[in-house]
């Protein structure tokens, strides 16, 4: 069953509890460099005099059509036949970045030993067994959501995280 | 990869991964939430946390801070064997000791400083986290000192305390059922995630919402139909001008105003002295945003508001003005009314859950008196109100001597850094203490100070008794053993009774055996709540709060009714010069002379709540830390252009008593001439810049939300 993440701008606070639960699902070493595979943006935005906030979470937005699985040279990336998230098997990488070119989002991070890519996987893993994301799990507000294609066919919502860009309703202050 | 390990790797529970699941609740914030968690337990350690689906009440959720729990609990800074003191106080310099040694020295120098000074010269003070509290008052009193203090010294006792003396009890916001939720600094995304639903659910069915805040939240960007941007610390003067509207528009409830309550008369006639324009000047809003939110409030009832533990009580005219927001309820006859605001008594460290417990009387019925508690002659309305000391007179006594000397401090989770010029009070310890234990998890810069250091352990490393609403009650069981030496605060109180043989059976029986006594009657014992690792409905719970048994058994005030004006107050000597009224003065009333206005021109505003830390405890977590590395100021971009200020760059924030050094973030969120710091830094603590002596003459609390400063860029290095 394929999945889909979708966010809904309006009730996202940045209050980065996905971060956590992103960063607690991949024992994410802030010490040793690595970085969370998710990121919150709590942005102001001046636009025709007046001042629009904006709280976002963003991460691999799992592509239909990925580009970054066409740009490996050596095959890493490609789709989980089951879940549809874009997955990846770093064992041969050599670190060349071109996936992070290709990647309109910046959702491919680097390993600073080794220089070997990590990313968002969706935590195909958990999906697999029935689990939500994890940081689906820790949003309190229903603002992050992970479910089937038929679900969000059904639901209406048009929030798919890959139509975010244009789904951004911005209220004036 | 096999599959096996790709399980193991992505930490799915199940016999074949060898992950089990184990229940316990998540402590680093209020003890008013402390939400069920899932740790996800191998080998021992935990390897994960989620919110537990099937708890009573979280239902799953976890707030940012809980969501890095783990990280939390396997910090590096974590304390690990109990410590003594080897260099000065403040150095830092200590020597790890046994368990058996650091009893032996605590019993020995506490009995030294009672037997050369008095029981009373041993101050006993909680800091975070409140859970053990009910068995540290009671150590305390049984020890002989009256005074047993706590961060509820500058924490939502004044809320409490202007919510007795003017209703008799608190009354929270009956969501489920209102047409209009007043959201009086309410920011849930921030500071109380479980709640945002609520008003969510209420909006769905066509409620509406207005939000009062001094910046642009979550909350009123997401949930808010009308947000009043107010100047900060005019709150008081908006209610008082909100209450005028509401009268002389003919939107009060005078039948409720008639029967049930007292002192209509003079509020009316205080509530005269706030005309629109005037009110409108205060608080900076439009007199028309004022009148609609007014009219909203009185006349799409019914209505509730939402009541905040610190926003307005943090300011030294904080406590009056919380007064003056609650008599709105009572003006609309909202309160005690089903959808307005519903008294329902805290069952046990601050639930609500629909049954007695016996902690008041656990906490107190050994009381030794004989003696006055410190601040007791500064602040006699918390005096007379609270059964703790004012801590916030703390640093006067021990300076000053003066009614009698403090020469011993026993603290669990004291920090320094709630008290204004935190500078002074650790000064004075170091000088003025013959001994000072501090108990804590990780080492902070207060037990640097201390003689004797001990290691306390988190909430997943022991079991503790919690109720929650919905008439639930619970007894964790720890799901990892206490990491290196550390022990329960519990444990480690009744251990030391045992050590200093304290004529109290109870405490000397242990931890569950004070347990079993409190929840007494209740209907479930230690031993059957420990069977169950879910929350257990108890037997005895009614649940949920029926509105009107306040208006039908009358109010638990002097008159029996809601007392606009509070004979409580009214009885406390005039020389102190309290107003029964929920009158208005300026917050910054002792700094507005022609000089300090110049050279301090902007509005200081602390610790309003960001989703990633809760007072200093959170600081240290990385997780956490990652999301605002640095401490960080923040300004209105206009103030940041007329000054030069750049995003990211290094300013000085100074006011006449201190200056710490921070960066600036630029935000439109606040209005110019308002600065927003967030405290509890180690670094950079912005309690150096609040006065020892701005404090509410009502309850003693700091203005930590309202306090002059002025800002200027610095070099770097």
């Amino acid at each position: 069953m394929k999945h889909v993440f979708v966010f809904d701008p309006d009730k996202c606070c940045a209050c980065s509890a996905c971060m956590m639960g992103c960063m607690d699902q991949n024992d994410t070493d802030l010490s040793g460099g690595g970085r969370c595979y998710r990121q919150t943006f709590d942005s102001e935005i001046e636009r025709d005099g007046g001042v629009y906030c904006a709280y976002l979470s963003a991460a691999c937005m799992h592509c239909a059509d990925a580009p970054c699985i066409d740009a490996c040279p050596v095959g890493c990336l490609s789709k989980d036949p089951e879940t549809g998230f874009t997955v990846y098997d770093n064992t041969n990488c050599i670190g060349c970045k071109s996936c992070a070119l290709a990647c309109p989002f910046g959702a491919p991070r680097y390993r600073r030993d080794g220089g070997k890519m990590v990313k968002c996987d969706g935590c195909n893993i958990r999906v697999k067994n029935g689990l939500q994301p994890a940081c689906v799990r820790a949003c309190s507000f229903g603002a992050l959501t992970c479910m089937t294609e038929e679900d969000y066919a059904a639901d209406g919502s048009g929030k798919a995280c890959s139509a975010l860009i244009d789904a951004l309703t911005l209220r004036r202050k | 990869m096999t599959e096996l390990e790709a399980k193991i790797k992505a930490k799915i529970p199940g016999a074949d991964t060898g992950i089990e699941v184990r229940r316990s609740l998540c402590a680093i914030c209020s003890p008013s939430h402390h939400c069920g968690v899932d740790c996800y337990v191998k080998d021992g350690a935990i390897v994960r946390v989620e919110g537990t689906q099937e708890h009573p009440y979280n239902h799953g959720k976890l707030c940012t801070k809980g969501s890095s729990l783990r990280n939390y609990v396997y910090r590096a800074d974590r304390i690990k064997t109990p410590l003594r003191r080897v260099g000065e106080r403040g150095e830092g310099a200590f020597e790890p000791i046994s368990w058996d040694e650091a009893y032996r020295v605590i019993a020995e120098k506490l009995n030294t400083v009672k037997e050369q000074y008095s029981p009373h010269a041993v101050a006993f003070f909680s800091g975070y986290c409140k859970w053990y509290r009910p068995v540290f008052q009671r150590f305390a009193h049984v020890f002989g000192s009256v005074n047993f203090g706590s961060d509820d010294s500058t924490c939502s006792a004044a809320k409490a305390i202007g919510d007795r003396v003017t209703a008799g009890s608190g009354a929270g916001p009956d969501m489920a059922h209102a047409n209009t939720f007043l959201g009086w600094n309410y920011d849930g995304y921030y500071s109380a995630h479980l709640s945002v639903q609520g008003v969510q659910k209420l909006k769905a069915r066509g409620g509406k919402v207005i939000i009062i805040d001094i910046r642009d939240t979550p909350a009123a960007k997401n949930l808010a139909d009308r947000f009043l941007q107010i100047n900060p610390g005019t709150d008081g003067a908006l209610a008082l001008g909100m209450a005028k509207l509401i009268i002389d528009n003919g939107w009060a409830d005078l039948d409720y105003v008639e029967k049930y309550t007292h002192g209509f008369t003079e509020y009316k006639a205080l509530c005269g002295q706030y005309p629109l324009d005037k009110v409108s000047e205060i608080t900076g809003l439009k007199g028309e945003d004022i009148y609609e939110a007014a009219k909203l409030y009185a006349t799409n009832g019914p209505a509730c508001i939402n009541y905040s533990a610190s926003a307005l009580v943090h300011h030294i005219n904080g406590f009056n003005s919380h007064r003056a927001v609650l008599c709105l309820s009572a003006l609309t006859g909202n309160f005690d009314r089903a959808g307005g605001n519903v008294p329902n008594p805290a069952t046990y460290l601050h639930k609500p859950a629909g049954f007695r417990t016996r902690e008041q009387e656990f906490r107190t019925n050994r009381y030794p008196g004989g003696q006055k508690r410190i601040g007791a002659e500064r602040f006699p309305l918390w005096d007379a109100q609270f059964n703790e000391f004012q801590a916030m007179d703390l640093l006067r006594q021990l300076e000053t001597g003066d009614p009698y000397p403090v020469k011993a401090v026993f603290a669990l989770g004291m920090n320094a850094k709630m008290f204004p010029q935190t500078d002074r009070l650790l000064e004075a310890m170091k000088e003025k203490l013959d001994f000072f234990v501090d108990t804590d998890v990780f080492m902070t810069t207060t037990a640097q100070y201390a003689d004797i250091v001990l290691p306390a352990c988190t909430s997943v490393e022991r079991g503790e008794l919690k109720a929650y609403q919905g008439g639930y009650l619970t007894f964790t069981k720890p799901v990892i053993r206490p990491l290196y030496e550390s022990r329960s605060d519990v444990d480690i109180l009744c251990d030391l009774a045992r050590v200093m043989d304290l004529d109290d059976g109870l405490l000397k029986q242990g931890y569950k055996a004070c347990a079993d006594w409190i929840i007494e009657g209740c209907g479930l014992t230690v031993s059957e709540l420990e069977k169950s690792e879910f929350p257990v409905k108890v037997p005895a719970a009614r649940w949920p709060a029926v509105p009107g048994k306040t208006l039908e058994n009358g109010f638990k005030t002097a008159t029996g009714k809601f007392e606009f004006c509070a004979t409580a107050i009214a009885d406390i000597d005039p020389k102190y010069g309290l107003d029964p009224l929920p009158s208005y003065r300026d917050s910054l009333e002792d700094q507005n002379d022609p000089q300090t206005r110049q050279d301090y021109p902007f509005y200081l505003c602390t610790g309003a709540r960001l989703p990633h830390a809760i007072h200093s405890r959170a600081h240290e977590t990385p997780w956490l830390r990652s999301l605002r590395p640095f401490p960080t100021c923040e300004v209105n971009p206009q103030d940041a252009g007329r000054l030069g200020l750049k995003e990211g760059g290094d300013v000085e924030l100074y006011s006449p008593y201190g200056s710490i050094r921070v960066k600036v973030k630029l935000t439109h969120k606040i209005k110019p001439g308002v600065i927003l710091m967030l405290h509890g830094y180690t670094e950079a603590n912005v309690n150096l810049l609040i006065g020892r002596d701005h404090l509410d003459p009502y309850s003693g609390f700091p203005g930590f939300k309202g306090m002059r400063c002025n800002i200027r860029t610095v070099q770097e290095g």
